[in-house]
């Protein structure tokens, strides 16, 4: 008489194994977020009881008026012809002040804007915008008048 | 006469590989998560210049109407009543971490008023870097402004 063995499957089942990868895909997608990780950088003063005593005369003075105008040196101007008229100004004095004022009725989006421009000087004319200040409200009211 | 047996073709999908590539995709997602500390939803202004924002920097998002959120970086943002409670979040930053970045994760369309009153209030906790947080300007953006 022939005995019939038991077979004995020896392997690991793997057939479920893409369904648990595919789960986990899918959690992973659900909750991941392309979060913007990227911007501008703007360093502050350094707290320094001195401040640099400067003229405004002897900076340029770029406003932003409401709905997004731009006023530079008392003169209206386009946001691409910002640095045509500062590179001449910027070849004779590097540390010139460059200020930006954005006004009442002027937005975030505006000064980003213009300070996205500034900052790409070296790239667009090859002269860097060393010395750029954003006053505040308050620092304008303290120093200024 | 007898014909050679023809091969048979196996008729299934070959499925061994697919658990491989899932894994991969797997890994791919694990690596680039980011659990964000502020899930405020805001339109950021667009810029040609962007830098990447450190790592456990602190947060503060203004939405459109004003309303300003504050997280440390470790834990999720939680809403303040104003700019004064900026500053005494800032202030508290920065004595526990003096070189601690702030990102200024702000609408487009804020009245600068309150960016102002933002960064006076990180001026006086001695915050000493800002990023403002941008998307990637493209060429058609600039277009679109143009015309």
């Amino acid at each position: 008489m022939k005995l019939k063995k038991d077979r004995v499957n020896e392997e690991i089942p793997t057939s479920s194994m893409a369904d648990i990868a595919f789960l986990l895909i899918i959690y992973f997608m659900v909750t991941t977020t392309f979060a913007a990780t990227r911007g501008l950088d703007f360093a502050l003063p350094k707290d320094d009881d001195n401040p640099p005593q400067v003229e405004k005369e002897e900076s340029v003075l770029i406003e932003i008026q409401a709905g997004g105008r731009l006023v530079v040196d008392t003169k209206p101007m386009q946001l691409d012809a910002i640095l045509e008229y500062l590179k001449p100004k910027l070849a004779r004095n590097p540390m010139k002040p460059v200020i930006i004022r954005p006004l009442e009725g002027s937005f975030y989006g505006h000064m980003v804007d213009v300070f996205d421009e500034l900052r790409q000087a070296k790239d667009k004319m090859g002269f860097e915008v060393k010395n750029i200040s954003i006053p505040t409200q308050r620092e304008i009211d303290q120093f200024w008048y | 006469m007898k014909l050679a047996s023809r091969s048979t073709q196996n008729p299934g999908i070959p499925t061994a590989s697919m658990a491989d590539i899932a894994f991969l995709l797997i890994i791919f997602f694990m690596v680039t998560i980011s659990f964000e500390v502020d899930k405020t939803q805001v339109v950021l202004p667009k810029t040609a210049i962007r830098l990447e924002v450190p790592k456990k920097a602190a947060y503060i998002s203004i939405t459109e109407n004003g309303q300003i959120r504050v997280s440390s970086g470790e834990e999720i943002s939680v809403p303040v009543s104003g700019p004064e409670d900026v500053l005494s979040f800032a202030a508290g930053v920065v004595a526990m971490d003096p070189t601690k970045e702030f990102v200024l994760k702000a609408d487009h369309d804020v009245p600068y008023r309150y960016i102002d009153r933002v960064i006076d209030a990180l001026k006086q906790a001695k915050a000493r870097t800002i990023f403002l947080l941008s998307l990637q300007e493209t060429v058609d953006d600039k277009g679109s402004e143009g015309g």
